[in-house]
């Protein structure tokens, strides 16, 4: 697997609404930039092989990453395939669907549900969100967060960038009731 | 890019006091350019603080001196710190540049006082080792904006390999009554450099258009 560019963003988070955010909330993003497995083959019918040869490397690669960026317990993330334009969204969602993928960083961080997602296509530059949410409880209202993201200069036609995001906390000032008092 | 030493908590909560709402440090290392790998990726970082900006609401013959020494000083130190953890240390950083957005309430001035002043300016020099002059962009934006920061060479403005920019993003900011102010620092110079410098340059000038057309 090449890996022309790696790119960590640390969002920290002092104040929001006009107060203070105590503890400051971090939010952590690292995203890898690959030649997508399948550039120039036409329809591939079975993406296993090329799913086999990256996602494990590459969770293997981003998850650490986002831990040591974030500096602090994770309690929730998410993760992100944006497609340059000569694939298909389907190689993304193939790189990143699989628990060969999720299951580096969900053991970094303890952590027992799925992660939510974005796969899309898009030009070099192309600004995503990627979506949060808590991780060992996904129905937890407090932790359903986004952190938005642009890797500049990527993803180039024949590649695709793969991210992973994790916060250390819910939303900053979060104050919705429990999805339990709406039952 | 943790800040862990309890002087950066510190100043984090000073920076807060000071109308900081948020920080984010983004850090790019590019292995490989034109299709070859580099033998040492290169690493560019950024740290961009986010603040209320101190003369929201005043007019253009307000005196900006006053905040401009309570609050440069302490964002030098919060964005030089994150950038210092980012790349390693003062020793392993070799360029550096600044920039400052305003919000489109504020005033072109306000964001070149947060910068463009010994308050910022001299410090984030002696923090990252430097001794030459920091180059910068500025200007006034809606938030979200797409920026380049320019680097050279902390000791040797000159050099030109050293030549480069740091693409950034920066989300939900600056807000109409902010202002974004900006660090970066790289730890090398452009990917497979090849352009000369000025050691080695030919004598150029507009003679060298005489007879192109005919």
């Amino acid at each position: 697997m090449r890996i022309r560019k790696v790119t960590t963003i640390v969002e920290e988070i002092l104040g929001e609404g006009g107060r203070e955010v105590d503890p400051t909330a971090r939010v952590a993003v690292v995203a890898a930039v690959i030649d997508n497995p399948w550039a120039g083959e036409g329809f591939v019918e079975d993406l296993a092989p090329g799913i086999d040869a990256v996602a494990s490397d590459l969770g293997a690669v981003l998850a650490p990453r986002v831990m040591e960026a974030l500096g602090a317990p994770l309690e929730a993330y998410g993760k992100a395939a944006i497609v340059g334009i000569d694939g298909e969204i389907e190689h993304g969602s193939a790189l990143i669907h699989t628990l060969k993928f999720g299951n580096h960083f969900r053991d970094a961080a303890n952590a027992s549900t799925l992660l939510p997602a974005v796969e899309k296509r898009g030009l070099a530059g192309a600004t995503f969100d990627i979506p949060l949410k808590h991780f060992t409880d996904a129905t937890i209202r407090s932790h359903h967060q986004t952190t938005e993201v642009r890797i500049a200069d990527a993803p180039h036609p024949h590649e695709i960038v793969i991210a992973l995001a994790g916060a250390t906390r819910g939303r900053p000032q979060q104050r919705l009731a429990d999805l339990s008092t709406e039952r | 890019m943790t800040s862990q030493a309890d002087q950066s908590t510190t100043f984090a909560s000073l920076g807060h006091q000071l109308g900081v709402r948020r920080i984010f440090t983004v850090l790019q290392e590019v292995r490989e350019e034109g299709g070859h790998p580099l033998d040492r990726p290169v690493r560019q970082a950024a740290a961009v603080a986010v603040l209320s900006n101190p003369w929201s609401g005043t007019g253009v013959y307000q005196d900006l001196g006053e905040r401009t020494r309570d609050v440069a000083p302490v964002l030098a130190k919060l964005l030089t710190d994150r950038l210092l953890v980012a790349l390693g240390g003062k020793d392993a950083i070799q360029t550096f540049g600044k920039a400052a957005l305003v919000g489109t309430d504020g005033e072109l001035e306000h964001a070149a006082a947060l910068i463009h002043t010994p308050y910022f300016g001299n410090l984030v020099r002696e923090m990252l080792g430097g001794t030459a002059i920091i180059c910068f962009t500025d200007g006034r934006s809606e938030p979200g904006p797409d920026l380049k920061v320019p680097l050279w060479h902390k000791t040797t403005a000159g050099l030109r390999d050293y030549y480069q920019t740091i693409d950034l993003h920066l989300p939900d900011a600056p807000h109409p009554d902010e202002i974004c102010v900006i660090a970066a620092a790289s730890d090398g110079p452009r990917p497979f450099p090849r352009i000369g410098d000025r050691q080695t340059d030919p004598d150029v000038d507009t003679t060298i258009l005489k007879g192109l057309l005919s």
